[in-house]
């Protein structure tokens, strides 16, 4: 680390470049790695992409036919988390139920941050009066309740995981809008979009090439923190009865059906409602330790 | 000052037309004819003639723009509309149930500015030591956990002697009974407090290091002195902004919360009006959401301009 600054010699430049751009990647995992909250977010999400990918290779059962004979089993060596009143064992449906999660979970965060960074990007890029329309319809929709909006919407059109996950893209899209717009704003001063504009290069063109890659960071720390909260709205509504519907296995929709027997069969809602917190805090986990890794100024703080 | 609050204002008013133009939208998609949700049973036994009448009387043979004109003009004079099924004003039915809601939400709220902000205080306090990581991983787990399964989970524990002890009734409302709000305002604060916990932190670390606190450590005041005046008052900004973002979380958990334990709020309304396609009273109740968070919104940042003058001439 101590080499002296004072050396003039005419090489520096073409050696300084290269390594910088590795050590940036470097630094990043270390600071990542260094972070045990961040590494057990990553842990717990890939178990949980395992779980999903691999449903139909890891459960020991049938997750959607009923077996009367085994109704409302405590957990048991046959049955490791129990089974439900249709006698379907529930670990075997917690592993279908990750795919339902996982992939509303990533489709509506890919909805939102696409309609979020088009949009940021617009409104941060162009400025004046269509900054000033996009930011008031960002607004709109910032003050709308979203479960309220999202109730109402699945109403409207039939509760299937399309609807769903366009539903919660677009609610989810305000604030990713105002941070690609906050990013936008301050890129868009540097000298190297200046320069790429001097030089004769495309609106389109800078917005991708130049301006994209540089605002990406914090988007994918909100995109990570965005799947935790699309993940527990749409087990919210689930568990209200208004999302996926039976007998697709869904998280939110097990801890509803357990409600009827709270009583007699403890594990039936633990469990579900245990592995949606699980699965949040991955993401939440892994977000919040991007943040930390991707922004060395707050991380040396 | 006033220059700020009028712009303010104005800024306001292009948000809550686009409010109402989306909403108003959404409501002109539901499906099923609100007829049908009107008339129950005797849908079907009407002859044509009357019933092509009641839609004439009731404007549903307008056209789009027509019936988006007629709307805004009755939202605008403060008319909320009638329910299709409750022989009830709309307005009436959320002055009756709104108290409920704002109950449960000031339990939440309470429940999560006094575990939220000590925790905070303390994190802050010991930053980097172990009390700090613990109280950090809790709030992160308290912000991931499902509220619905909070709330089963408390039933299950809390509430009957089969899997735990009897302390609390399993749900239900009853006029000034604090024992009845305990738990729902627990489960609908978590959320609240893991947030404020962590804001607390990040805002008292940032004042931290401020100049007036090391002056005021300079010139002997005792720590609490420093802590409580000094630190925490300075760190109060953040806080408030985010106080105030999270009432609309508050109004949209307590729909979860007040639908299992039962609790005849706002939340608990929406539900069975959307089941009986009651268009009126979901349309009124969103708007009354929407309205109370702009407000809200509108007064935490007059707060905060009120406390930082520099935020008026931005």
């Amino acid at each position: 680390m101590a080499v002296p600054v004072n050396s003039t010699t005419p090489q520096t430049p073409t050696i300084v470049l290269p390594t910088q751009h590795t050590s940036n990647r470097t630094r990043f995992w270390r600071a990542f790695r260094r972070n045990r909250i961040a590494l057990a977010g990553l842990v717990i999400v890939i178990l949980i992409s395992i779980s999903a990918v691999f449903a139909n290779v890891i459960a020991p059962y049938d997750p959607i036919e009923p077996h009367y004979t085994d109704r409302l089993q405590p957990p048991s060596a046959h049955f490791i988390l129990g089974t439900d009143e249709l006698g379907r064992d529930l670990f075997s449906r917690l592993l279908y139920g990750a795919r339902i999660s996982l992939v509303i979970g990533i489709i509506a965060q890919g909805v939102a941050i696409g309609i979020g960074m088009t949009v940021g990007a617009l409104a941060g890029w162009y400025g004046g009066w269509i900054d000033d329309v996009i930011m008031r319809i960002t607004d709109v929709f910032f003050a709308i309740p979203g479960l309220m909006f999202l109730i109402v919407w699945v109403t409207i059109f039939e509760p299937g995981p399309v609807s769903i996950f366009l539903a919660l893209g677009l609610i989810s899209w305000p604030g990713d809008a105002r941070m690609m717009r906050s990013q936008v704003l301050a890129i868009k001063e540097l000298d190297y979009v200046t320069a790429a504009k001097s030089l004769g290069a495309s609106t389109p063109q800078i917005l991708i090439r130049h301006v994209l890659p540089n605002a990406i960071a914090p988007m994918i720390v909100l995109a990570s923190l965005g799947i935790a909260g699309v993940i527990l709205s749409e087990a919210i509504l689930s568990f209200l009865g208004l999302g996926i519907q039976i007998p697709t296995p869904s998280w939110g929709t097990m801890v509803d059906a357990s409600r009827t027997y709270i009583t007699t069969a403890w594990w039936y809602g633990v469990f579900p409602g245990m592995i949606i917190m699980v699965t949040v805090m991955g993401f939440n986990f892994l977000g919040d330790g991007l943040r930390d890794a991707l922004e060395p100024t707050q991380y040396n703080k | 000052m006033s220059v700020y609050i009028l712009r303010r204002l104005l800024q306001v008013i292009p948000t809550l037309l686009g409010i109402l133009t989306v909403l108003f939208i959404l409501a002109y998609m539901m499906p099923s004819d609100p007829l049908r949700a009107v008339l129950g049973e005797q849908y079907r036994r009407l002859p044509p003639e009357v019933v092509e009448g009641i839609r004439e009387e009731m404007g549903l043979n307008k056209s789009f723009i027509e019936r988006y004109g007629d709307y805004m003009g009755q939202i605008l004079r403060g008319d909320l509309g009638r329910s299709y099924i409750l022989e009830e004003n709309v307005s009436d039915i959320i002055a009756y149930r709104f108290p409920r809601t704002l109950e449960l939400m000031a339990g939440g709220l309470i429940v999560g500015l006094l575990i939220g902000i000590p925790a905070g205080v303390i994190a802050a306090q010991k930053q980097y030591q172990w009390a700090d990581h613990v109280l950090m991983v809790i709030s992160l787990i308290g912000v991931s956990v499902p509220i619905f399964w909070l709330a089963l989970l408390a039933q299950l524990f809390l509430t009957q002697s089969k899997y735990g002890i009897a302390l609390f009734p399993v749900a239900g409302y009853e006029d000034g009974s604090v024992i009845h709000m305990i738990l729902p305002s627990l489960v609908l604060g978590t959320n609240l407090s893991a947030t404020l916990a962590r804001v607390t932190r990040s805002a008292m670390l940032e004042v931290k290091g401020q100049d007036y606190i090391v002056t005021a450590r300079a010139k002997g005041l005792a720590e609490r002195v420093i802590l409580v005046r000094h630190q925490l008052r300075n760190a109060l900004i953040p806080i408030i902004t985010v106080i105030g973002l999270d009432i609309g979380y508050l109004l949209g958990g307590s729909v979860v919360t007040e639908t299992i334990f039962n609790w005849p709020g706002l939340g608990r309304a929406v539900v069975p009006a959307i089941e009986r396609r009651d268009t009126p009273v979901i349309l009124g109740i969103l708007i009354f959401g929407a309205f109370l968070f702009i407000i809200i919104n509108l007064l935490t940042d007059l707060i905060y301009a009120l406390i930082n003058p520099l935020i008026r001439y931005n």
